[in-house]
């Protein structure tokens, strides 16, 4: 028996050892191989279906839509080489490059993407973002089942480079939703073959600078250069995306080289970063608010509203934050058309405290107990305690704060808002009409209970307006109404990318939208 | 033996069928549905998503459209995970979790038994006080905190082992395992002390030892045999929480395993991906216990299975 024993042991012995000191698995870091980090699985890379920002971030590198951005946001030919407008704006005739291949080899034609666009579209698919084609004409009505024939909605192949849509009135915004991936062509053949497998690494097909090598659920994404793509070849071989939801981790794996770029760096820890030559930072499209419920005592008098509004030191915020987040009493973020800084109720206290003076609580005297919520995250926190202060110090009132899961968070916004909550908005597309419609009546994203004719008058208005000069005139009316006047939201900052990027990765930008553009991307130890 | 097994998994049926009662109503009384998000959708759009998903339907004819699917082994699409079903998530993710659960059991098994006997033999000695103090930090510091000291010492200070990830080779398993496998260390040998210290004193080892046996035949003969009973009775529930994984280790190491699935599928409200890993808990669990009833048998045979 003891012999055994000692086999065993001896055997355990050489195993270990075997490991430690024999071949090492770790293998230097090749130059072509790019490795970062995602923060949780991708939900799905079926891009009719993708509504978040992870499985965006491996779609943009994978496919291509009809257009792209370049840095300053401004629209760029990409699968289409050019479009038409008609004079009153409601037909777009997109020209397709004639040289662009999908990975299988085979060309790309206007039918994919009508394919596309009616598959969002079905009501069988049940696709979240299929409302980004309501402007398309009988859309919503195919969408809803009212209309079943596809022939009737306002899109097709003219021939198989030129692809035609219809609107039902002109969309000033409409040319940049084709780069929002749920309008992607698709391969209807590959979708039929392999049903809810077509987005497996074996049976996909994409037309993007990179296409999907491996996908290890839960662990990585590899995508590898397509060498049919139409563009420049991408300059790595691959990229690997770990998944990775645990902040700590994802920089003990950077510290240690184990990945190259790192897109988010939890807000207690930025100051540690800040003056590495790796760290970057960047402002992108996301507004944080706090709303009121207009509905609700003491946020039924616009007065109150107003001075919660003035009470606040925005100034202070990023030095909170630690993020270079910009502080804003606007609604239209910095690097969207219509931004203006002017636009809101700045800092005041005299002025908030003799409005509260006004609304019958006159140095805060007798208000009412109120209670701020926001969902549970550690920035929220810091956040809702620094509005605290802000409102105690200048307003002398109490309110109490209360946090939540995210999705209790957002049942009660939908079913019963309390008096003041947090929520923040991001751009699916760079234009004020994404920012600006949140807070028309009818939006469902309107936790404010705030209805104002005039404001969606506006919206609608400037929606179709195709002068620039004239829509810039209307969203100044509406950011007034929003911010100054009837104020039912109060905007605090407008959010910035913090990343972490190895200093010889080159050729990677940080973008307004916060896309993860790989394409350009090159790696060089020798600098 | 068999035909106990057979009766236990038989009895077990029932039990699964009102945990996954329980659980499906537990779900539907949580505030936040599976496909609110911060992007309010039109109600059309969201009358097409919960007429694919059978969420348009009375509650009744949900739990009773999903129990039909079970009976029938499929555990649904999961929610969040478009295109994936259930079936296929925990396929993908338990091995993961069992290879990382058995290493750690192994482990645990490996140092607690010995440090428990050590401990117990050498009673009232420095070995008896240094194993304890071993055993008394496992059960107490929290595994997220193991798991940083293992990460800062062994990965940032001497660059042993990576930080993260789970690529296939040994080096990127020692520190999950370790960090794991503490706490079971802990328990075991407690528990393996208490246990020994009470058979070291019985009658039959003092006539063993009076019969002239050395130390070693007594101990492990006499003594460990028979201190291992309550070793098994907690190995099973151990051994079924071990390999379903760990949230914390799996999260601080990024590991592709199933713990993970616990939590998010809540958070998600990833209804079918919530049954579906509450089941599997259940059902290793109950493997788990049978397996240590048949245990008993085999070290005592005093104990029958029937």
């Amino acid at each position: 028996m003891k012999k055994i024993y000692g086999i065993i042991l001896a055997l355990i012995i050489l195993v270990i050892a075997w490991n430690f000191f024999g071949p090492k698995k770790f293998h230097s870091h090749p130059e072509k191989e790019f490795r970062f980090v995602i923060a949780s699985e991708p939900p799905t890379l079926d891009w009719s279906l993708a509504t978040d920002n992870v499985s965006a971030d491996i779609l943009f590198n994978l496919m291509e839509g009809l257009i792209q951005f370049d840095s300053d946001l401004n629209v760029k030919p990409a699968l289409a080489e050019r479009w038409d407008i008609s004079s009153d704006g409601k037909r777009y005739t997109f020209h397709l490059r004639s040289d662009a291949l999908w990975t299988d080899g085979k060309p790309i034609l206007a039918s994919h993407f009508v394919d596309g666009w009616e598959r969002l579209l079905n009501p069988k698919t049940a696709s979240d973002y299929a409302y980004f084609l309501f402007d398309v004409k009988n859309a919503k009505e195919y969408n809803a089942g009212k209309l079943t024939d596809f022939d009737t909605v306002g899109i097709h192949a003219q021939d198989d480079h030129t692809l035609v849509v219809d609107l039902w009135h002109p969309a000033s915004y409409f040319l940049k939703i084709p780069f929002f991936w749920v309008t992607f062509p698709i391969r209807k053949d590959i979708i039929e073959q392999f049903k809810d497998a077509w987005t497996d690494p074996k049976n996909i097909v994409t037309c993007g600078p990179f296409r999907l090598k491996e996908w290890k659920h839960d662990y990585s994404v590899t995508l590898e250069a397509n060498p049919s793509y139409y563009g420049e070849k991408p300059k790595i071989s691959t990229a690997t995306a770990y998944i990775i939801n645990e902040d700590s981790t994802a920089l003990s794996l950077y510290d240690t080289n184990k990945v190259d770029l790192i897109r988010r760096i939890p807000p207690l820890l930025i100051s540690h970063y800040k003056n590495l030559a790796d760290y970057k930072n960047s402002p992108f499209l996301r507004g944080y608010y706090y709303g009121m419920n207009v509905k609700k005592k003491p946020f039924t008098d616009s007065r109150i509203r107003k001075a919660f509004s003035l009470a606040i030191d925005r100034s202070q915020l990023s030095t909170i934050l630690q993020g270079n987040q910009i502080p804003t009493s606007s609604w239209i973020p910095k690097g969207m058309f219509g931004y203006d800084e002017t636009i809101g109720l700045k800092f005041d206290k005299e002025k908030a405290q003799l409005l509260l003076a006004q609304a019958g609580y006159p140095k805060g005297e007798h208000f009412p107990s109120i209670k701020m919520v926001y969902d549970t995250r550690d920035d929220n926190k810091i956040i809702a305690e620094f509005l605290q202060s802000q409102w105690k110090e200048h307003l002398n009132v109490t309110v109490s704060i209360d946090n939540q899961e995210w999705k209790v968070h957002l049942k009660m916004l939908e079913t019963n808002p309390p008096e003041l909550w947090r929520l923040g908005w991001g751009a699916d597309f760079p234009d004020p009409d994404n920012f600006m419609n949140l807070f028309t009546s009818y939006s469902g994203n309107n936790h404010t209970q705030w209805k104002n004719k005039e404001y969606d008058q506006l919206i609608e208005e400037a929606a179709k307006e195709l002068d620039s000069q004239k829509r810039l005139t209307l969203y100044q009316k509406a950011q007034h109404l929003l911010t100054e006047e009837d104020v039912p939201i109060i905007p605090l900052f407008i959010d910035s990318q913090n990343v972490l990027l190895k200093s010889y990765v080159k050729g990677y930008t940080l973008n307004p939208m916060s896309n993860n553009i790989l394409k350009n991307i090159s790696i060089s130890k020798n600098d | 033996m068999i035909p106990f097994i057979l009766k236990r998994i038989f009895i077990s049926i029932p039990v699964i069928f009102v945990l996954a009662t329980i659980t499906f109503c537990i779900m539907r009384i949580t505030p936040g549905g599976p496909f609110d998000k911060d992007k309010a959708i039109p109600p059309e759009i969201k009358a097409n998503i919960e007429a694919k998903y059978h969420l348009d339907r009375p509650l009744w004819s949900q739990y009773f459209y999903y129990m039909k699917g079970l009976i029938q082994g499929d555990l649904g699409p999961s929610y969040k995970y478009l295109g994936r079903s259930v079936t296929d998530i925990i396929k993908d993710s338990l091995p993961v979790s069992v290879e990382l659960g058995l290493y750690a059991a192994f482990l645990a098994f490996l140092l607690g038994i010995p440090l428990g006997i050590i401990a117990a033999y050498k009673h009232g000695t420095w070995l008896d006080s240094s194993s304890m103090f071993i055993a008394i930090s496992g059960i107490t510091l929290p595994s997220f905190l193991v798991a940083a000291l293992l990460i800062y010492f062994f990965s940032f200070k001497m660059g042993w082992f990576p930080a993260g990830l789970w690529e296939g080779g040994w080096e990127y398993k020692i520190l999950p395992v370790a960090a794991l496998g503490l706490r079971p260390v802990a328990i075991i040998a407690r528990l393996m002390r208490t246990s020994m210290l009470d058979v070291i004193k019985a009658d039959y080892v003092r006539t063993a030892r009076a019969k002239g046996l050395s130390e070693f035949p007594v101990i492990l003969k006499h003594v460990l045999k028979n201190s291992l009973i309550p070793v098994i009775t907690i190995s099973g529930p151990l051994l079924a929480g071990i390999i379903t994984g760990s949230f914390v280790i799996e999260h601080v190491f990024a590991i592709p395993g199933m713990a993970k699935h616990f939590i998010l599928a809540v958070t998600n409200r990833d209804y079918p991906l919530i049954m579906g890993v509450t089941l599997i808990y259940a059902v290793l669990l109950i493997l788990a216990n049978i397996l240590v009833d048949v245990l008993y048998a085999v070290i005592d045979p005093r104990i029958k299975v029937s």
